[in-house]
């Protein structure tokens, strides 16, 4: 058999044994009389899952909230995308850094900055307009279905983002000109070439954010509840809190719908990206994006781009560190501002639960991305290069565990790390986060991987090298920034990981989140936001250090 | 004569058979506590520095108490000594066969109903009252009974658990009913009615209530006072609107616990007036050692109530009911 042969039944394997096995878990439960017991086959669980009268309403909600998430994600990552690569805006480097910034900051605490900012009784915004235009109410409500989608959209912008921009930065400019030479504007360009060509990558970005708003728990909770609005994972989670020994395996059959939206979306997915001979645009005649220039529209697209950042991004920061002065959730004020003070700083960084976790998560952000991308190349390149029955079904599979709601999904991983000696240890969490969080890798990569034409590793292989030296020697070079924005979207996400640490974690696996979580229900909302603020510290130096990083990578291969 | 033999030979060997268990415990080293009551680590380091036993704490929240708790025990790799949470949740970890009989010499003086039990000690009342931000509301408008809570004043001003989802809040409705706080059934309906007709915003649970009042978003939550504690300096009081009702918390030991000795210790010290007057006075918790009582403006004097246990189809079908009515 032939390395490449191998390689489709090893990465099904190795993937299927990693995502297969909680959610396994999770489908027998959800048949089976006794959660965990596995004893006496029932149908009930589904029947009572799905004769809700109420489960209508919420299903409608749910396409909502995901359908709305994913459009604004992935719109404003275009614009925010070519802005970026195509153009000549200026200050290129902090639009980057301020698009991924959503992805450090644990969801909750977001969530908590956007309600301060825009709650209706004493919203900061809120007042703000209304003192302003002498408004008689307050304009917005945050606990909304468009404030959720808002919300969540822009949580998941870095997802969109880290997945578009690669694509968009490696696009065949000649394309353009052709368009241009023929006469068609810079807007017609945009919209009859680059746009269409960008397919795989919108998609993949929009698909990626559906998924994960449905698997979403922090904005339903804080701020659809206070709405009376429920979504799915919402549902579920009343579902399983009203009472001591929740049902779970009702909760599984609920589940179930959102793992066979996802596989239907990535189905869906490999239908419209069928031809990728289509989107490719690295070929071996040599690529050179260049840059559009704005001209006259520079600064005052520049300024548009720039305060739509600080409202949407930088202002929740900025009531993160405002809160972490304060000595309890305060509306700014003079008497705010006198209280100011360094305690809930002091408290997190003498307090060893907290010191501990920093270094855990650290270990998990780093060790973590690192094996999570190595797998993650390897698995995009069968999914796009290989393209067989196979190789869908590796990536349905690479999709189980990421699609299953979390409020589930980690006892499912809990059931199958109890029969093994890791249990409690670090290595559960670090297996689990990759196995949960492979789409972060392969998306990026597989959008990578679309653009590179066959006829270069044809020509390697030619002149004798085998299938792992042309990838080493050809393929990951040309991969660099889809490796670094997955990488970027691991080990962000490892840092800030939730779900399954909360379930996993024991004392001495302790991870920044769980810590987080901690405060969160102690109600301590300054040293929540201090821990946040130095969670998001963590991450922007990971960010900052894997972009030099694959930086230098690229300009070594260049020349 | 001969009984104060009895009882000083009695004393000499429970205090010997105390030594041996430190000592033992020392020599286990560690004793894991499961629980979901939250801030305690001022007792588990107290714990550590007393008995040179290193305690730790794994917080479970009380929706995955039960599946976490009995999937490791099943596997046999269940890691608590040691478990707290809601008396319901012990007492189906009870009938599973995950805890063990054990009666603490340090229950003296507790109430007869929270010691019955040969495995599960009740020791704190998880007490219920509206809070509210007494920068904000005049100390005349103040409630001072339930039926206050209805004024249409408080339209729009008041935050609570979901009454569809949260179980103790669920509870604590049903509690009202069932402890007689109003004059008949029909009067308390009017209660629930009326407070649903105030439109309060709902959180998942209690930790997000004091947070709206603090900020002046809310002017009262049905919350728990012990934030007053928790949260200080943020301006919280409590309104004594009559007889506060809760859940009791309960705490046992496991039966494989893989430190038993150091389990013994720790349930002894988590028992003991020392802790609890920790429990009380840092972490604000209505504790059942007597005379403790946290440092909490008049709660002294207040009558709190145990309320009974619903089962889990009770919670439900309450749950189903109060959606109508809130929602």
């Amino acid at each position: 058999m032939t390395q490449k042969s191998l390689l489709t039944p090893s990465l099904i394997l190795m993937v299927g044994l990693l995502t297969i096995c909680p959610v396994f878990m999770l489908v027998l439960g959800s048949f089976m009389d006794g959660f965990g017991t596995y004893e006496g086959f029932t149908l009930s669980k589904y029947v009572t899952a799905y004769t809700d009268p109420g489960l209508k309403d919420i299903l409608f909600n749910t396409l909502i909230f995901t359908l709305g998430s994913a459009s604004v994600a992935t719109i404003l990552a275009l614009f925010l995308a070519y802005m970026n690569t195509r153009t000549n805006i200026p200050f290129k480097f902090l639009f980057k850094v301020i698009s991924i910034i959503p992805m450090m900051i644990p969801h909750i605490l977001f969530c908590v900055s956007w309600a301060l900012l825009l709650n209706p009784s004493n919203g900061i915004l809120n007042k703000l307009l209304i003192d302003i235009f002498g408004l008689s109410a307050s304009p917005f409500n945050i606990y909304s279905l468009s404030g959720m989608i808002l919300v969540e959209g822009l949580l998941d912008l870095p997802i969109a983002y880290l997945i578009i921009a690669p694509a968009m930065n490696s696009f065949d400019v000649s394309l353009e000109e052709s368009s241009k030479v023929c006469g068609a504007s810079n807007l017609q360009t945009l919209l009859r070439i680059t746009l269409p060509v960008l397919r795989p990558a919108i998609l993949a970005s929009a698909i990626l954010v559906i998924v994960r708003s449905l698997a979403s728990f922090a904005v339903p909770s804080v701020l659809g509840i206070p709405g009376r609005i429920y979504v799915l994972p919402t549902h579920i989670y009343r579902m399983i809190s009203t009472g001591f020994e929740p049902d779970y395996g009702q909760a599984s059959a609920i589940g179930m719908s959102a793992l066979a939206a996802s596989v239907v979306l990535i189905y869906l997915y490999r239908y419209l990206t069928k031809e990728s001979s289509r989107y490719v645009t690295i070929s071996g005649r040599g690529f050179k994006p260049t840059l559009i220039d704005l001209k006259t529209y520079k600064y005052p697209l520049f300024t548009v781009v720039g305060i739509l950042s600080f409202i949407l991004i930088i202002l929740p920061v900025i009531v993160l560190l405002y809160t972490s002065f304060v000595p309890y959730s305060m509306v700014p004020s003079f008497k705010a501002f006198s209280m100011m003070s360094l305690k809930h700083w002091h408290s997190v960084l003498v307090d060893p639960i907290s010191l501990l976790s920093l270094k855990n998560s650290l270990i998990l952000g780093v060790g973590g991305a690192t094996i999570g991308i190595v797998l993650s190349i390897f698995v995009a390149y069968v999914i796009v290069k290989v393209r067989t029955r196979a190789a869908g079904v590796l990536e349905s599979l690479s999709f189980l565990s990421f699609s299953f709601p979390g409020i589930v999904i980690g006892l499912g991983f809990m059931w199958v790390f109890v029969q093994t000696p890791l249990y409690g240890t670090l290595w559960t969490l670090l297996i689990g986060y990759i196995a949960t969080y492979l789409p972060y890798g392969i998306r990026p990569l597989s959008s990578a991987f679309i653009q590179i034409h066959d006829s270069l590793e044809e020509s390697s292989r030619v002149s004798g090298a085998g299938a792992l030296t042309t990838m080493r020697r050809i393929v990951i070079p040309l991969l660099i920034p889809g490796v670094v924005s997955g990488w970027i979207l691991m080990a962000t996400m490892f840092v800030r990981e939730l779900t399954l640490s909360v379930v996993l974690s024991r004392p001495g696996s302790e991870v920044l989140a769980v810590q987080i979580l901690r405060f969160s229900e102690d109600g301590m909302w300054g040293q929540l936001s201090a821990l946040g603020i130095i969670m998001i510290g963590i991450s922007s130096s990971l960010v900052i250090g894997v972009t030099f990083i694959g930086n230098k990578f690229s300009r070594i291969h260049a020349s | 004569m001969r009984k104060f033999m009895v009882l000083l030979l009695g004393m000499i060997f429970a205090t010997l058979s105390l030594y041996a268990d430190a000592a033992k415990a020392k020599q286990e080293g560690v004793a894991n506590l499961y629980a979901n009551i939250t801030a305690i680590e001022p007792l588990i380091e107290d714990f550590t520095t007393l008995t040179g036993v290193k305690g730790l704490y794994t917080r479970v929240s009380t929706a995955k108490y039960v599946a976490t708790v009995l999937t490791e025990h099943a596997a046999g790799k269940l890691q608590a000594d040691l478990l707290q949470g809601p008396l319901p949740v012990l007492e189906i970890l009870k009938d599973k066969g995950v805890l063990t009989p054990y009666k603490s010499p340090s229950t003296v003086g507790y109430p007869e109903w929270a010691t019955k039990d040969d495995t599960i000690v009740q020791f704190a009342i998880e007490y219920v009252a509206p809070i509210y931000n007494k920068e904000l509301v005049k100390a005349a408008d103040v409630p001072k009974r339930y039926e206050d809570l209805t004024d249409k004043k408080w339209k729009d001003k008041i935050v609570m658990p979901d009454p569809s989802s949260h179980a103790t809040t669920i509870s604590w409705l049903v509690g009202l009913k069932e402890a007689k706080i109003f004059a008949s059934d029909e009067a308390w309906m009017a209660f629930v009615k009326g407070l649903a007709a105030n439109k309060p915003m709902f959180v998942k649970s209690f930790s997000p209530t004091p947070a709206p009042v603090e900020s002046g978003e809310k002017l009262i939550a049905i919350s728990m006072p012990k934030y007053i504690i928790t949260k200080a300096p943020a301006p919280l009081a409590w309104a004594n609107v009559g007889p506060i009702l809760g859940s009791p918390r309960g705490i046992a030991i496991a039966a494989n616990a893989p430190h038993p000795n150091a389990a013994r210790l720790m349930m002894d010290y988590w028992l003991s007036k020392e802790s609890m007057n920790l429990l009380a006075n840092k972490v604000g918790e209505y504790v059942l050692a007597p005379g403790v009582y946290p440092k909490i403006e008049g709660i002294e004097k207040a009558k709190v109530i145990p309320i009974r246990e619903l089962s889990d189809e009770e919670i439900k079908e309450w749950g189903a009911t109060f959606k109508k009515i809130f929602y």
